[in-house]
C-alpha cells in the first residue's frame, strides 16, 4: 500500500462504500429482472413482502441497537464516576471530533475488544471488555476510543443496517423461490417469455445471488472498518496509538467468548475464528493490513 | 404563459441556491465561534486544577517559590485573555510554566508516588488532550470556513452574509520563539 494521508484514505474509503452499496442496489435489481423472467410478474407479489419482511426485523434492530446490543453481547453500562480516566479519554475525543458524548458501556470479558452501535450520534453506545481496559495504555485506548467514536460519526450503523436489508431481502426471495419451485409450483404463465437461455441465466442468479449479496455486505462492513481507521487519525492525528492498539489486539489470541455471529461486525476486531471464514466473506480488514496503512500514514507526519 | 413559468422556475431555483450559499457560510462561521469557545471550556478547566496542583507540591517543595509564581501568573493572564491571539498567547505560557511544574514534581519521589498527585496528574493530563484537541476542532472548523469565504462560490456571499476569514489559533511556545542566546 502506498502512503496515504488520512484525508485521501477518508475520502477513498467512502467512494468504495458508495460503489458497493451502488452494486447492492444493482444485485437487487437483478434479483428482481431474474424473478419476473423465471416466475412472471403474477408471482412479483413475494418482493413487497419479502423486504417488508426484513425491513420490519433488521430496522427494528437498527432502531433499539443502542439496547438490544446491550443484551446481546452483556454489556452493563457504567457512569462517570465508575471509571474517570475512561471517561476522560472519551471526553478528549468528543471534543476532537465534535460528537456528543456516547452512553458508554463495559463487557466482562478477558479478551481485549470494543465496539460502537446506535441509530445516531445522539443515541450512540460505546462499549469496551475489561480486558481491553487492562492491556492497553493511555494512546492506545485513546486509539480505540476514536476508531469507535468514528463508526459513531460515519453513521456505520446505519450503512450496515441498509446492507443487512438488502442482503436479508435477497436471500429471503431465494429461499421462498426455491420452496415454490420444489413443491412443483413456478412458471404458470411460460408463453410470456420463452427463451430458455435466459430461464437459466435467471435461475443461476437466484441460486448465486445470495452468496454474492453476503459477499457484498462483508466489503462493505471491511470498507467501513478501514474508513473509520482513517477517521480515526483525522480525529487524534496520532495514527501510532491506534496503530499499537491493533498490534496488542493482533497479538492477542483470546477472543470474545459470545461468538454469535449476529454482532460479530460491530466489534474493533473480529471475534470470530479468522482461519475458519474466507477473506471474502470477513467483516474485518486483515489486521495487518490496518497496522500496515496506519504505518504508512505515520511516516507522514 | 411558458415563458413566465420558466422564468419563474430559474428565479426559483436561484433563490434556493443563494439561501443555500449564505446558510452554509453562517453554520461555518457559528461553528467556529462554537469551537473557540470549547476552547475556552477546556482552558477555563485547567486553570482551575492549578490552585490544588500548586497546593499539593507546596507540600512537598515549598522551595521552588520560582516555579509557582511562573504559574499563578500564566493563570491570572489565561483568566482575562478575550481576543484569539491573547487567550493562545495565554494558553502558550501557561503549557509551559505547567511543564515547568511537573519538571519540580520529578525531583520529588513521595510527592510524585502521593495519591492526590497521581490522581492530579491523570486529570492534567485528560485536560492537556482536551485543549489540545479543542484547539484542533477550532483550527479544522477554520481551515473549513477560510475555504469557504475564498473559493467560488460562496465567496460571493461571504460580503453579504458578513462572514470574514478567521484566525487560527496558533499556540506560542515561548521555547521556539526565545532561541538561546549565543555569545562568542
Amino acid at each position: 500500500m502506498a502512503t496515504v494521508s488520512f484525508r485521501a484514505a477518508q475520502s477513498a474509503n467512502k467512494r468504495k462504500t458508495f460503489l458497493l452499496l451502488g452494486a447492492m442496489g444493482a444485485l437487487t435489481w437483478l434479483v428482481l429482472l431474474s424473478i419476473f423472467t423465471y416466475l412472471g410478474t403474477s408471482s412479483a407479489a413475494i418482493v413487497p413482502f419479502a423486504v417488508g419482511l426484513t425491513l420490519i426485523s433488521v430496522w427494528a434492530s437498527y432502531y433499539g441497537s443502542d439496547k438490544l446490543v446491550l443484551t446481546m453481547t452483556g454489556a452493563k453500562q457504567i457512569q462517570e464516576s465508575d471509571n474517570p480516566k475512561l471517561f476522560g479519554l472519551i471526553q478528549e475525543i468528543t471534543i476532537a471530533s465534535g460528537l456528543p458524548m456516547p452512553k458508554v458501556a463495559i463487557v466482562e470479558d478477558s479478551a481485549p475488544n470494543a465496539f460502537a452501535t446506535g441509530r445516531n450520534p445522539e443515541h450512540a453506545l460505546i462499549a469496551f471488555t475489561t480486558g481491553i481496559l487492562d492491556a492497553m495504555d493511555r494512546d492506545q485506548l485513546q486509539g480505540v476510543i476514536a476508531h469507535e467514536m468514528a463508526h459513531v460519526g460515519n453513521r456505520d450503523t446505519l450503512v450496515s443496517a441498509v446492507a443487512a436489508t438488502t442482503a436479508g431481502a435477497i436471500a429471503l426471495i431465494s429461499d421462498m423461490l426455491m420452496r415454490i419451485m420444489f413443491f412443483g409450483g413456478g412458471r404458470r404463465d411460460r408463453d410470456n417469455n420463452g427463451n430458455p437461455l435466459m430461464l437459466v441465466v435467471s435461475l443461476v442468479v437466484l441460486i448465486l445471488a445470495p452468496i454474492a449479496a453476503v459477499m457484498l455486505k462483508s466489503a462493505i462492513s471491511r470498507k467501513r472498518e478501514s474508513l473509520a481507521d482513517a477517521t480515526a487519525v483525522a480525529f487524534t492525528r496520532n495514527p501510532a496509538g491506534l496503530r499499537s492498539a491493533l498490534e496488542v489486539l493482533a497479538a492477542d489470541s483470546t477472543v470474545v467468548h459470545q461468538k454469535s455471529t449476529a454482532v460479530a461486525h460491530i466489534w474493533i476486531e473480529s471475534p470470530l475464528d479468522g482461519s475458519s471464514v474466507s477473506k471474502m466473506f470477513a467483516s474485518h480488514p486483515p489486521i495487518q493490513e490496518r497496522i500496515a496503512t496506519l504505518r504508512a500514514m505515520e511516516s507522514l507526519s | 404563459m411558458k415563458t413566465t413559468l420558466i422564468v419563474g422556475g430559474i428565479a426559483v431555483l436561484l433563490i434556493i441556491f443563494f439561501v443555500a450559499q449564505y446558510n452554509r457560510l453562517i453554520r461555518l462561521n457559528v461553528a467556529v465561534d462554537e469551537a473557540f469557545a470549547q476552547i475556552e471550556v477546556q482552558l477555563k478547566r485547567r486553570a482551575d486544577l492549578i490552585p490544588n496542583l500548586v497546593e499539593t507540591v507546596k507540600g512537598y517543595a515549598a522551595h521552588e517559590q520560582s516555579t509557582f509564581d511562573a504559574v499563578i501568573t500564566a493563570r491570572a493572564k489565561a483568566t482575562t485573555a478575550i481576543s484569539v491571539a491573547d487567550v493562545s498567547a495565554a494558553d502558550g505560557m501557561m503549557t509551559q510554566a505547567l511543564r515547568g511544574l511537573l519538571a519540580v514534581a520529578e525531583a520529588y519521589p513521595d510527592l510524585k508516588a502521593s495519591a492526590n498527585f497521581m490522581s492530579l496528574q491523570e486529570e492534567l493530563s485528560t485536560t492537556e488532550n482536551k485543549v489540545a484537541f479543542s484547539r484542533q476542532f477550532y483550527n479544522d472548523n477554520v481551515r473549513l470556513l477560510n475555504t469557504a469565504v475564498k473559493t467560488i462560490p460562496t465567496n460571493f456571499f461571504a460580503g453579504f452574509a458578513k462572514v470574514a476569514e478567521r484566525e487560527f489559533y496558533e499556540v506560542d511556545e515561548a521555547t521556539n520563539r526565545n532561541a538561546p542566546n549565543v555569545s562568542f
